[in-house]
């Protein structure tokens, strides 16, 4: 509640965010071995959770991302692995 | 440069946190519209799930990083209208005009204004992510939901089975009022559809230009969410949703589909659609495979 970087019409408190991370029950966790850096994960994450660097490399974050396991599902290679929040790894 | 790389260079416009559903497909439209758009745009989004997903700080909670304008329902293009005008009149032609609406307001709501600002050629693009139903309110039926739909309007039960009418096809409707560019897209075929933003943001600088989007929703058809791009994907492969686009030169067919998925494939594991009978689903399949040879020989 406390940045004012952006202009939107109302509310001139600036723009706060949700904690869409606490929504997460399934954590998608990326196997590097088999990733063939095609960036389907990055197309398809409705979150914008998955980020790329210039050298392809894809990782995700988990800030905000609510879990809903697109990534893992859209994969080429089966790459990403939903894993319980909070259990065992 | 690829669409990948069009997407993981651009900055991400939208909040970080957002309150749509877990793989929301209107959440990742908005999102790859503003990464292809950029900065230099204003955006009209109308009631709808994405407006209620909080894009304008509904409860203070969160917001675009440009400006956004939620209109009504029903005068989304006409508010538009005047907002294009006056960038042209001040010189600022260079700036995108974007409207994000959804089935409801496209079809439904905001027609007699979406179709008049089409017939005028105003200079915007129009964007319609198609959820079939208004989501936002607990899944109202609206004209493009499909024939045989649970919505809480058109229940299941003893009367009637899921909406009774086959759905009403926008995309080709819009095309007929001569406007710049008319097509339809799929988040499943993202090299297709970042193309087709570009395209239509260009055209947009010459005339009303429109894009239908096909929007899986998880939480209205009751599928599990991972499964949305599939959905997308079997949407268009079964041929009820075809990508085509009309430009300067014409009605083009995107993805030629000689062997479509049969619908019986398509309706499968979803929940609005568990109880089809076999002649709601052959009429379903009729009505798409009648409009794919209507396009097929449009486009020729």
């Amino acid at each position: 509640m406390t940045e004012r970087n952006h202009i939107t019409p109302i509310g001139d408190e600036g723009i706060y965010v949700l904690d869409t991370a606490s929504w997460r029950v399934f954590r998608p966790v990326m196997d590097k071995e088999k990733c063939i850096e095609c960036g389907m994960c990055l197309a398809y994450c409705p979150v914008n959770a998955v980020r790329g660097t210039e050298e392809k490399k894809y990782y995700i974050t988990y800030d905000y991302c609510k879990g809903c396991g697109i990534c893992a599902e859209e994969c080429p290679k089966k790459a990403i692995d939903m894993v319980p929040e909070g259990g065992r790894e | 440069m690829s669409y990948i790389d069009v997407l993981r260079e651009a900055k991400d416009l939208v909040t970080p946190g957002m309150s749509a559903c877990q793989g929301c497909g209107g959440e990742l439209i908005l999102r790859t519209v503003l990464k292809v758009a950029g900065e230099n745009t204003i955006i009209g989004i109308p009631p709808g799930c994405m407006a209620g997903a909080g894009v304008v700080g509904w409860n203070y909670a969160n917001g675009l990083q440009i400006p956004v304008h939620i209109p009504l329902l029903d005068n989304t293009a006409s508010f538009l209208t005047g907002l294009s005008q006056m960038y042209q009149r001040k010189g600022r032609p260079d700036v995108n005009i974007i409207a994000l609406a959804g089935d409801g307001a496209t079809a439904d709501c905001g027609f007699q204004s979406l179709s008049a600002a089409a017939e005028r050629n105003e200079k915007m693009l129009y964007i319609c992510y198609d959820n079939e139903g208004y989501m936002n309110t607990g899944y109202q039926r609206s004209s493009t939901t499909t024939k045989g739909s649970r919505t809480s309007t058109t229940p299941i039960g003893s009367v009637i089975n899921g909406k009774q009418q086959q759905q009403k096809y926008l995309p080709l409707i819009i095309s007929m009022h001569n406007v710049e560019y008319c097509a339809t897209a799929s988040p499943s075929h993202m090299a297709d559809f970042v193309a087709k933003v570009q395209k239509g943001l260009a055209a947009s600088k010459k005339g009303f230009a429109y894009l239908h989007v096909f929007s899986p929703c998880p939480t209205g058809w009751v599928y599990p969410p991972e499964q949305a791009i599939a959905m997308a994907r079997k949407a268009v492969q079964s041929n009820l949703f075809p990508l085509w686009e009309m430009d300067g030169e014409g009605y083009h067919l995107n993805y030629e589909n000689k062997n479509p998925m049969p619908m019986t494939e398509f309706v499968k594991g979803i929940g609005k659609f568990k109880n089809l009978t076999e002649e709601d689903i052959a009429s379903i399949q009729t009505a798409a495979e009648q409009r794919y040879r209507l396009l097929e020989r449009i486009c020729g």
